[in-house]
């Protein structure tokens, strides 16, 4: 886990799809996102990680949960190049990317999409850091997790979890 | 193998299937196709709109149970209820017009599926039209922002972890697409009847969301099936002769997750579907095994769908399953001949439903490939969220 990067903010003329983050079992997600932190809700009791976040743990029944710190890296579990547009705000191709975080249990993912044909394969390493999308109408904060090639990482060799 | 002793097996059967035409435009309203396909179920088993007590819908569907009664003309109800999601729901909404018969509460059960699906609100396409994605307990503010918005795009992923811990090719994948398209090349009601495929064809195919390309997605349809379900006892003094509920089953697999599609994400492994806990149920009430099965109707909304249940089905094992689809296991003459009509990827996608209706063909000996002395026709219906299944046998 590393010190947050500085955000990209979206510029008037890049209308980006944002995510609703006022939703009552995901907001927690999305207020940590804001303070440019990956947190994963997580049951007191049994110390695992209830993702996506459920009304209680999936594991033990327990309701004792609070949004915990994940780490801000990843390797690629899976992925697509999507070369048919279906959506006015994103045009082709562009780059899908399931992402396995460090040292967390199966299961606990986050999306990324990438630029264009991406080269990834399964293991390749990436980082995220946040897009801020200004606010909603509301006024909250929309930040986004958004994830990169760990170049570092990947011309290192030193893939985890591959 | 185990058996279900609770299950009653054989005790329903259906009667009676209808179709309509399979297009691009129908021209008329989803209520119309619904009611033309149910009349026709009903015109096939002998039986009258006044026969009809009971209605069994798809929870996806635009058209009320009330509607098709209506439009149908049916004077009293006394059952309606519907299954999902989706496509996981023909097999179940079968398996509820069999929980109602034999609790009493209806005697004939109209089960049906009809939708616009290529004229009207397009599967293949985005539905998210405002500027914020997610909410009403769909989890998709964690998917829709980056541009996962089709289910085409959630299939590809899939099969491309399942290439990865399989190694799995393009080739023995396209086999699925080749085959299927086989069947409707025989099949005059199939939307690809003309329209032959070879290998070249299907790698000049467009990549849709690598590494699934056009030919590895159903087809949207304009259409409507229909069946008719009533005690076996009734059925055998029926026009037809009646498809025996063998066996139904319905199942979740362990923390399935919330929403429709895109959170099966966070499940443990994404190339694992709830059909694998399915067929454990579905086998154990029928007493049979994958070894009895003649010819299945295998849920194929793309490619990788219909390959991964034929591992969960029992048909092959992981590792395996890419050279059992280059041996032509599953053409005609092979171990498992599947998808028989053309299936949803070039007969038309009628979102499992019309699998039920073919399944039955099987059983009467009436399919446009015919399995010769076919007795045990398996229908499933599809995961991403849930599964649903039948074993249909002959009276």
């Amino acid at each position: 886990m590393s010190a947050a990067p500085a955000a990209t903010a979206a510029t008037p003329d890049t209308p980006r799809l944002r995510p609703l983050v006022t939703e009552r079992g995901s907001a927690g997600f999305f207020s940590a996102t804001a303070r440019r932190r990956i947190e994963i809700l997580t049951c007191e009791d049994c110390g695992r990680r209830i993702h996506l976040p459920r009304p209680r743990c999936v594991h033990c029944g327990s309701t004792n949960v609070s949004w915990t710190p994940a780490p801000h890296t990843g390797t690629v579990y899976s992925h697509t190049v999507v070369e048919h547009q279906v959506h006015p705000l994103f045009p082709v191709p562009y780059t899908v990317i399931v992402v396995d975080l460090d040292g967390e249990e199966d299961g606990v993912r986050l999306i990324g999409n990438l630029p264009g044909r991406a080269e990834v394969t399964a293991g390749t390493p990436v980082r995220c850091t946040f897009e801020d999308l200004g606010e909603d109408a509301a006024g909250n904060p929309v930040v986004l997790p958004v994830w990169e090639i760990d170049t570092e990482r990947a011309s290192s060799g030193t893939e985890e979890d591959a | 193998m185990s058996t279900d002793p609770t299950w009653r097996r054989d005790a329903c059967a259906i009667a009676g299937i209808g179709t309509t035409r399979f297009s691009k435009d129908s021209g008329v309203s989803v209520t119309a196709l619904a009611v033309e396909a149910a009349a026709a179920a009903l015109e096939d088993a002998g039986l009258t709109p006044a026969d009809v007590d009971g209605v069994v819908r798809n929870d996806m569907d635009l058209v009320s149970c009330a509607a098709l009664a209506d439009g149908l003309g049916v004077p009293h109800l006394t059952y309606w209820g519907e299954a999902g999601p989706g496509g996981s729901g023909p097999a179940a909404m079968v398996a509820q017009a069999v929980a109602a018969i034999m609790s009493g509460q209806a005697t004939t059960v109209v089960v049906f599926r009809s939708l616009n699906g290529r004229s009207g609100r397009r599967f293949g396409l985005s539905p998210v039209v405002t500027p914020e994605v997610g909410g009403n307990e769909t989890f998709e503010e964690f998917f829709g922002p980056y541009g996962l918005l089709s289910s085409g795009q959630y299939f590809a992923l899939m099969a491309q972890r399942y290439m990865t811990e399989t190694g799995l090719t393009s080739e023995q994948l396209a086999q699925i697409a080749l085959v299927t398209r086989k069947r409707a090349n025989a099949n005059p009601a199939a939307q690809m009847y003309d329209r032959p495929m070879t290998l070249d064809d299907y790698f000049a195919s467009r990549m849709l969301s690598s590494p699934l390309r056009l030919f590895d997605y159903c087809l949207e349809t304009d259409g409507a099936a229909a069946v008719v379900v009533t005690t076996t006892e009734r059925a055998k003094d029926l026009r037809q002769p009646p498809a025996l509920i063998r066996s139904v089953a319905m199942s979740t697999c362990r923390h399935p997750q919330p929403g429709l599609m895109y959170p099966t994400l966070m499940r443990e492994n994404i190339t694992v579907l709830p059909s694998r806990e399915c067929q454990d149920t579905l086998y154990s009430r029928a007493g049979l095994g994958p070894a009895d099965v003649d010819v299945a109707q295998i849920y194929d909304c793309y490619s990788i769908t219909a390959l991964i249940q034929l591992e969960d089905y029992g048909f092959c094992k992981r590792g395996d399953t890419g050279d059992f689809l280059a041996d032509g296991q599953i053409d005609l003459g092979g171990s498992i001949p599947i998808n028989t009509s053309g299936g949803h990827m070039s007969e038309g996608y009628i979102h499992g439903m019309n699998h039920v209706v073919e399944g039955v063909r099987q059983i009467r000996g009436t399919s446009t490939s015919q399995v010769e002395g076919a007795e045990v026709s398996l229908v499933t219906s599809a995961p991403p969220p849930a599964a649903s299944a039948l074993l249909l046998v002959a009276a």
